[in-house]
């Protein structure tokens, strides 16, 4: 089950922020069910080779924001309410700081209001059109 | 257990091989040190094993200074193990099973077989890789709960660096202090959750690894005439350098990043942009002296 999250070490992300985007995302995305459980700490960390430390870490965000829950001696899982939700706004909110991103950088090459405006569209017709050009 | 070093200070005749360095291992933390060739590294593990007598400062174990009834729970491998060369893997083994009191027999076994060692080979016919792994065996059938490793996979494969690497997190998890050094900066990165960069000995940055990758970012700069830093800036404490060339500036930020995209954006730049860093690249950013010709201002 691990296989479903991979991290890079080498980015300048901080590892455990990318361990947590991983499990909204697989929560988003329904790879992980409400109920489901985690890896424990130990394991996860042995998976991905990381520090124990930084899936703990990882872990205990994930469970702050209300995406797991813990219980001593049983291990962790994946909450059955409020997981789902606030797994989706974190997925909204990966997506908008990527088109944000995109945009910035079309302006940074001196792009105009109107000239990304249509760049977008034409993404948006690529990927969106009748499932042309979608990933299989 | 866990390690604690207060201001260690380390001198050779006129040369100060570590300069008042202070940095903690916690309990089930992995600590790695950094640093070029010279920096200090192997002069101040010397100094927590009590092979070297600090000039100034403290080494103490869970809050306890170094006693001989530390040694039974410590492991070190040094950068060159010190094997008998006349003797056998196997012998290796016993030795070291007489000699400590925790030694699992079993483990050692099972360390033998994941490094594929030959017991019955002398230690003069091994490999420099054989060498490091019979010493790593030895390190891990104690079950440490303070382990300090000086290069620890020096000589070994890809294959059998990943397995020092599972090793390491293993001991970890199961709650062990572990300080270790690498120039291997992607081992650094999987293994550690703090870090420690020494350069002439002197800890120039340290740290929890991902909280110094979530602050420590380049904002880049592109005006449409020559970059100038605006006054103050090199100065101010979250900057911790400033690179100009030609229409581009590069700030290396500490901390507060959106700050100082603010602080830019009123110099009406044509595009700004915040990239994160590596820990290659902040390696190479704390150790920088100035002889590249890069750098500007406050380091």
């Amino acid at each position: 089950m691990a296989a479903i999250f991979s991290v890079d070490p080498r980015s300048g992300v901080p590892l455990y922020l990318q361990l947590i985007e991983q499990v909204k995302r697989a929560v988003a995305l329904g790879v992980l069910a409400p109920g489901e459980q985690l890896p424990t700490v130990k394991a996860l960390a042995l998976e991905l080779i990381v520090n124990p430390n930084t899936v703990a870490r990882a872990y205990r965000e994930l469970e702050r924001d209300q995406v797991i829950e813990t219980s001593p001696g049983r291990g962790s899982f994946i909450r059955s309410n409020g997981a789902l939700g606030e797994s989706r706004r974190a997925i909204d909110d990966v997506a908008a700081s990527v088109l944000a991103e995109a945009v910035r950088e079309a302006r940074a090459l001196g792009l105009g209001r109107d000239a990304i405006r249509a760049l977008f569209e034409q993404g948006i017709e690529r990927w969106f059109e009748s499932g042309k050009g979608k990933l299989s | 257990m866990s390690i604690a070093i207060h201001n260690l200070t380390k001198r050779y005749g006129a040369q100060t091989a570590v300069d008042d360095l202070s940095c903690e291992v916690a309990e089930g933390s992995v600590y790695g040190l950094l640093g070029p060739n010279g920096a200090g590294k192997s002069t101040a593990f010397k100094c927590v094993l009590g092979l070297a007598r600090p000039n100034a400062g403290s080494i103490t174990i869970d809050g306890k200074p170094l006693a001989p009834a530390t040694f039974e729970f410590l492991s070190f491998v040094p950068e060159r193990p010190a094997l008998y060369e006349w003797m056998t893997v196997r012998q290796h083994f016993e030795l070291a099973r007489r000699t400590y009191a925790r030694f699992d027999t079993a483990r050692a076994a099972e360390l033998g077989a994941i490094f594929k060692l030959d017991s019955a080979k002398r230690v003069k016919r091994l490999s420099k890789g054989q060498h490091t792994a019979v010493a790593l065996a030895l390190a891990f059938s104690i079950r440490p709960r303070v382990m300090v490793l000086d290069e620890p996979a020096s000589g070994l494969d890809p294959i059998f660096q990943r397995v020092v690497l599972d090793l390491i997190i293993d001991a970890a998890a199961g709650g062990a202090a572990i300080l270790f050094s690498s120039h291997q900066i992607g081992q650094v990165e999987r293994a550690a959750d703090r870090i420690g960069i020494l350069n002439n000995g002197k800890l120039v940055l340290e740290g929890d690894l991902d909280t110094l990758k979530g602050n420590q970012k380049v904002v880049e700069a592109v005006f449409d005439s020559e970059a100038l830093a605006p006054n103050g800036l090199a100065d101010d404490q979250r900057v911790a350098r400033i690179v100009l060339s030609g229409r581009i500036m590069r700030v290396y930020v500490r901390r507060d990043a959106g700050g100082i995209v603010t602080a830019l954006e009123a110099l009406a730049p044509r595009s700004l942009s915040v990239f994160d860093l590596s820990l290659e690249d902040m390696f190479l950013g704390a150790v920088d002296d100035g002889s590249t010709g890069h750098g500007n201002g406050a380091a």
